[in-house]
């Protein structure tokens, strides 16, 4: 692997975990009865481009060198199924995240200027669950990818 | 400073935050209530040292992470198959798990808390011990019996301090 992929690599994982911490983050503020939202907007939106960068970073190094590296390795080793079922699932799933924190990102700049609106605090704090669970599962299945070569 | 090196010291930075606040989270927490009453300057005190906890969570995920890069580009794939590492994620899990349901009100706080001070011992003796011979279900079984010594032994410091109804919460 290049230095420049590997970069990518680390730029991919530390985006995405860092942005999934934020969303666990804007849950916690959400739950709150007056959450502050000046700064939950402002780390909702880092989110948001948290996620495009390891988007974009993952999808360079998924196609110029994940195919063709990495993935026969891993079929042909023990445990196939971790691109069989987790990567094809992972880069599926992981389309919807940033659009996802988009629309939480959204749904938190709008509160800010109608603090009032708890019904859409309450479904932006589902919504963020939602992201959570779906941003765990990703980081989960690039454990399993990545202890499968 | 090598990169594994600064790894080592992001995540034992993280570990003693998270291990420190959550001793001293359960200690305030036990002397400010035992008035049963939580006055402004307590509890700006335990919103400090939550925040201090979460910091450390935070390097303790952040570097776990720098960790798996870290093995996954020099090809040292032995860690994905331990035992320890696989329950240490389940228990830094059950630690984020814990914190959202607690803000939530969703779990009682004597679990609550027992569950958090007990992970973060559990991710620290994991952390040192490294390697086991045990299974992964033979740790998180160790853990869970942890967890209910220690919600037992939190109930029964709040209730000489504060009297059995109040030991409930």
């Amino acid at each position: 692997m290049t230095t420049a992929l590997a970069a990518l690599l680390i730029t991919h994982v530390i985006a995405g975990v860092v942005a999934i911490g934020i969303h666990n983050v804007v849950l916690m503020h959400l739950l709150k009865k007056a959450p502050n939202y000046i700064f939950i907007s402002r780390i909702a939106w880092s989110a948001v481009a948290l996620f495009l960068l390891s988007w974009a970073t993952s999808t360079y190094y998924y196609v110029t060198y994940y195919g063709t590296a990495v993935k026969p390795r891993i079929l042909a080793g023990d445990a196939p199924f971790a691109h069989a079922f987790f990567m094809e699932t992972k880069e599926h799933i992981f389309l919807l995240l940033p659009f996802v924190a988009l629309s939480i990102a959204l749904c938190v700049s709008y509160l800010r200027a109608h603090p009032e609106d708890d019904r859409l605090r309450k479904s932006t704090a589902f919504l963020t669950l939602i992201a959570l669970g779906i941003g765990v599962a990703t980081a989960v299945s690039g454990m399993f990818v990545s202890g499968s070569i | 400073m090598a990169v594994y090196d600064l790894l080592v010291l992001m995540h034992i930075i993280g570990t003693v935050l998270g291990v420190g606040a959550a001793t001293f989270a359960e200690i305030f927490y036990t002397r400010f209530n035992s008035d049963n009453i939580i006055t402004d300057d307590e509890r700006s005190t335990l919103a400090v040292t939550y925040t201090i906890m979460r910091t450390g969570l935070f390097l303790l995920v952040v570097s776990g992470f720098g960790f798996l890069l870290y093995f996954r580009l020099t090809e040292y794939m032995d860690i994905f198959s331990s035992p320890s590492f696989w329950a240490k994620m389940t228990v830094v899990a059950v630690l984020a798990g814990n914190a959202l349901l607690l803000q939530a009100r969703l779990m009682p706080f004597l679990i609550g808390t027992a569950v958090s001070l007990t992970s973060w011992y559990a991710a620290l003796t994991l952390g040192v011990l490294g390697k086991t011979s045990a299974s992964y279900f033979e740790i998180l079984a160790y853990y869970a019996v942890a967890v209910v010594i220690v919600a037992l032994a939190l109930r029964w410091i709040r209730a000489r301090l504060h009297g059995t109804a109040q030991a409930k919460i």
